[in-house]
């Protein structure tokens, strides 16, 4: 008999065929991101296959495109201050969360953690119908605010899960020492939910860096990348999506990155071992 | 010892509370009223008039694209649900706990693509000469007109649903607690037997949620059946857009939105009394 | 084989990698028997279990059940109902639908397979809860029904893991009389596997007692008592002093030893292969045949002076501690009547002893 018993209750055909099925799964998951990438450096006007030649047109065209880099600009100043407003009271809801109790918090926390599951179109005409009745259709400034009203439960998400880590006891300790219940904050909650706070900002960013649909009911001229995109793919047709498309993915997995070596690398170390 | 009120307290809950109100409460409440607004010379007036419900409802447009849009997101969801079903399986059970993080990591990627530059990337492979098309020419068949089809609409739902899908699927599938699966085969139940007697009951609540978010994700979005169905097939998220962004009619936009919110939460109530039948919390 | 055997391990071993859980062992397990496996955690008795019932593939050896292999066979395929730790009940059945499980999954009509859950219900007296959800009913109520959902379909043999570990010490002890009248009426063999001694002497016909994935001895709880194979078992019991010395001198079934306490000499030594001069050997004597006295009593005892450091008094009988000059502990277990002809008193001086056929010779490890 062989040192590693075959497991009677598994049949290794069984196996290899659900293995070779997920396989094929993330093969479809893929297929669109690796084509977007490979064909974003290829010569042709219209992508297939046999690939033409390397190329880094495309990359020339979006970069001496003035409106692209407007676009960029708007994106990323409505990606960071979304980052920083979603973070923010995102922090603020997790906190409310973590620590009070009291009537109608069911009600609070569903407002907190609703609306990423309404459909972009709705938000999107809502937004645009009441922005614009109250002023402030049109800019960046709208596309701020929706986008933060989207962004935050991500935001609070992450740091709740950050601060249920936490000791309970270690506030109250705080106090008992005597720090006030701003000095517990400053020195206690954030230092110790401060990888969840930048994980989140980036983790709001790169959502914010890729919505597009209520970007675009809401932006009026100030268009954001995505919503440029958008408008490529309305007009004609152009590999200028794919180079778009892989700037952006970079970007994006780079913030991604960096918020997930923040929240496991660091978040890791101050936790006790044996909590997983 | 809680003091509920307090300037600390307040401070850290009042900010998302009143943006919240003022941003995502107070635009849907909008829409209502909107919906009763009349429009005249291309201007709208604040009214109340029920003529945008009964034009909307009256239209033989507007139910054709209700069914449509109703039926493409129910299929999506099934059909997503069906395919994500033994990937998911398969990363719970059949995967070691490291492979079974990488498959996590590799899960969460897609959602920091942009989902336009995935969708303009299937055209890429479903077009007349598109590389789908390329490949099956080598082999003596084809061309096969497959984009602006239903089908292509499909991948693109899946597309948006998948990822989500088999992450939530996942999620419940890697709680259940390994004994009963040992009880069921101790018990004579066999090895298919047992994923729907005891791991799809035990996952119910999981599996139906995951469903519902994929419903909920195709019900709302406009880009597949526009980019890769052709827009042939109208959906309610594509009135919505035509009638915002051609034009001034935003009331009768309200309209369909506001019907889109109702059958979701209709749905989504039916789904979660489903997923939690007969358990006692 | 014996004509009685209904399951016999043969050669049967398990390693995970490079660890070894269970070492190649051999031993039957005889028809209606209640057999009890019992060892500290991690001593492989769990595994063991897993085995027989097909959830761990033997990484050697054959498993028999009324003497067909049974190695090949996936644990849906084999009659080896289990009886869980957990109790791993389906959440999401209730009741009813738990204990129809079984029968379900063997293709049993509806209207007999009510029949005879029912049956079954009423037999562990929880018909009244039939329609409940798991999540409803106390913890013995959960216990009859992980018994009835494994019972239902009668089997030949039932595997239980540690099946009282979750209930408190009074309910503990109505379940072992529970479990041991059910074996009895239904005449169906019992493997229990439990790390509690009182469990597998009070229910047991027979014990396993395993240590770090080796069997240590099998017998009836009154041998094992009695007569420990093995250091190892005398320790784990906790009811007998121990000796160790060489081996003085050996003739026939008489051994002499010599260690540090003294030199003692058994009437009886009952090894495999006789001791041979030089061996080194431990002897047991159990606390309740060791007596005491104030002064070393004439006639042909083995004695050890000893000194008094504490007693100990659970109901009639009292538990004295003393220590010999080297410092090793010495129990002797006595009624209080059987006291009261002694005054005792900490830090007095003392002479433990004992017959000569009251000793036991065991194997050094």
């Amino acid at each position: 008999m062989s040192d590693t018993a075959q497991d009677i209750n598994r049949n290794p055909a069984i196996d290899w065929g659900l293995k070779a099925y997920v396989i094929l799964a993330y093969a479809f998951v893929f297929a669109p991101i690796a084509a977007s990438f490979v064909f974003s450096f290829n010569s042709d006007r219209f992508p297939s296959i046999p690939l033409g030649h390397f190329t880094l047109d495309w990359y020339r065209a979006v970069a001496t495109d003035p409106l692209v880099w407007e676009g960029l600009r708007n994106t990323l100043f409505v990606g960071v201050t979304v980052g920083v407003l979603a973070t923010a009271l995102g922090f603020g809801a997790a906190y409310t969360d973590y620590r009070y109790k009291f009537l109608g918090k069911q009600v609070y926390l569903a407002l907190a953690l609703l609306p990423p599951t309404i459909p972009v179109v709705i938000l999107g005409l809502a937004m645009l119908a009441y922005l614009s009745r109250i002023g402030l259709s049109g800019n960046a400034l709208s596309v701020i605010i929706a986008h933060v009203v989207i962004c935050a439960p991500f935001a609070m998400a992450i740091v709740r899960l950050r601060l249920s880590q936490m000791d309970p006891d270690l506030e109250a300790a705080a106090w008992n020492l005597g720090a006030s219940e701003w000095a517990a904050m400053r020195h206690v909650i954030i230092p110790f939910a401060k990888p969840a706070i930048l994980g989140a900002l980036f983790i709001t960013m790169a959502v914010s860096f890729d919505e597009f649909a209520i970007a675009w009911f809401v932006s009026g001229l100030n268009e954001t990348l995505p919503v440029k995109v958008l408008g490529f793919l309305q007009g004609q047709v152009s590999p200028r999506i794919n180079a778009i498309g892989t700037f952006v993915f970079v970007t994006s997995m780079t913030l991604v990155v960096l918020a997930q070596i923040l929240l496991t690398g660091r978040g890791a170390k101050s936790r006790p071992a044996a909590d997983e | 010892m809680r003091r509920s009120l307090s300037l600390y307290g307040l401070t850290f809950s009042l900010p998302l509370l009143v943006w919240q109100l003022l941003f995502f409460v107070f635009p849907l409440v909008f829409l209502v009223a909107l919906s009763f607004w009349t429009v005249k010379n291309f201007a709208m007036r604040p009214d109340f008039d029920t003529v945008n419900w009964v034009t909307m409802y009256g239209r033989g447009v507007f139910w054709q694209a209700y069914g449509t849009t109703f039926a493409f997101a129910l299929a999506a969801a099934v059909l997503t649900s069906l395919l994500a079903f033994p990937c998911s399986y398969a990363i719970a059970f059949k995967l070691s706990e490291a492979a079974r993080r990488w498959a996590v990591f590799l899960m969460v990627i897609p959602f920091f693509t942009s989902y336009l530059v995935r969708i303009y990337s299937w055209q890429i492979f479903l077009s007349d000469a598109g590389i789908v098309n390329v490949l099956l020419g080598k082999v003596g068949l084809g061309p096969f007109p497959l984009l602006n089809t239903a089908g292509a609409t499909m991948v693109g739902y899946l597309t948006l649903n998948f990822p989500l899908v088999v992450l939530l699927q996942l999620f419940s599938l890697v709680f259940i607690d390994r004994t009963l699966v040992e009880a069921a085969h101790n018990l004579r139940c066999g090895r298919i037997r047992t994923v729907f007697a005891v791991i799809v009951p035990s996952a119910r609540v999981g599996l139906v949620i995951a469903a519902l978010f994929a419903f909920i994700l195709s019900f709302g979005d406009f880009v597949s059946p526009i980019y890769l169905g052709g827009g042939k097939a109208t959906t309610l998220s594509i009135l919505i857009t035509d009638t915002t962004k051609s034009g001034q009619q935003w009331p009768r936009a309200a309209v369909i939105a506001l019907t889109m919110i109702g059958t979701l939460l209709v749905v989504a109530f039916v789904a979660v009394r489903f997923a939690y039948k007969g358990r006692s919390k | 084989m014996q004509r009685d055997t209904l399951v016999s391990f043969e050669g049967v071993e398990k390693r995970f990698g490079g660890f070894v859980a269970v070492q190649k062992m051999d031993f039957d397990i005889r028809k209606g028997e209640f057999l009890a496996i019992m060892g500290s955690s991690g001593c492989g008795k769990t595994t063991t279990l897993r085995m027989l019932a097909g959830l761990e593939a033997p990484s050697a050896g054959v498993i028999r059940l009324a003497g067909q292999p049974i190695n090949h066979l996936p644990t849906w395929s084999r009659d080896t109902p289990m009886v869980w730790q957990s109790l791993a009940l389906f959440p999401f059945l209730n009741v009813r639908e738990n204990v129809e499980f079984a029968l379900k999954m063997r293709g049993v009509g509806k209207a007999d397979r009510r029949r005879r859950a029912e049956q079954w219900l009423e037999r562990m007296q929880i018909l009244e809860f039939a329609e409940r959800d798991i999540s409803q009913l106390s913890g013995g109520q959960r216990q009859r029904v992980a018994l009835a959902r494994s019972l239902v379909v009668e089997p030949e043999i039932l595997l239980l893991d540690e099946p009282l570990s979750a209930l408190d010490a009074a309910l503990k002890v109505r379940m072992q009389s529970v479990l041991k009248n059910l074996q009895r009426e239904t005449g169906i063999t019992f493997v229990y596997v439990t790390h509690s001694q009182s469990e597998a002497f009070s229910m047991a016909d027979r014990v396993v007692i395993m240590s770090r994935g080796k069997i240590e001895q099998i017998g009836t709880p009154q041998e094992i008592y009695r007569t420990p194979a093995t250091r190892f078992v005398a320790e784990f019991l906790g009811s007998s002093n121990i000796f160790t010395g060489q081996v003085k001198a050996a003739a026939g079934k008489s051994v002499t030893l010599e260690g540090p306490a003294g030199t003692f000499t058994l009437a009886a030594a009952d090894l495999a292969t006789p001791p041979a001069v030089g061996q080194k050997v431990s002897l047991t004597v159990l606390d309740a045949r060791t007596r005491l006295a104030a002064t070393a009593p004439a006639g042909a005892f083995n004695k050890v002076p000893v000194r008094m450091i504490g007693e100990e008094f659970v109901g009639a009988t009292a538990t004295i501690y003393l220590e010999t000059a080297q410092g090793q502990e010495i129990r002797v277990q006595k009624s209080q009547d059987d006291l009261e002809s002694l005054p005792l008193q900490v830090g007095k001086d003392y002479v433990a002893f004992w017959p000569h056929e009251d000793g036991h010779l065991v194997a050094e490890a």
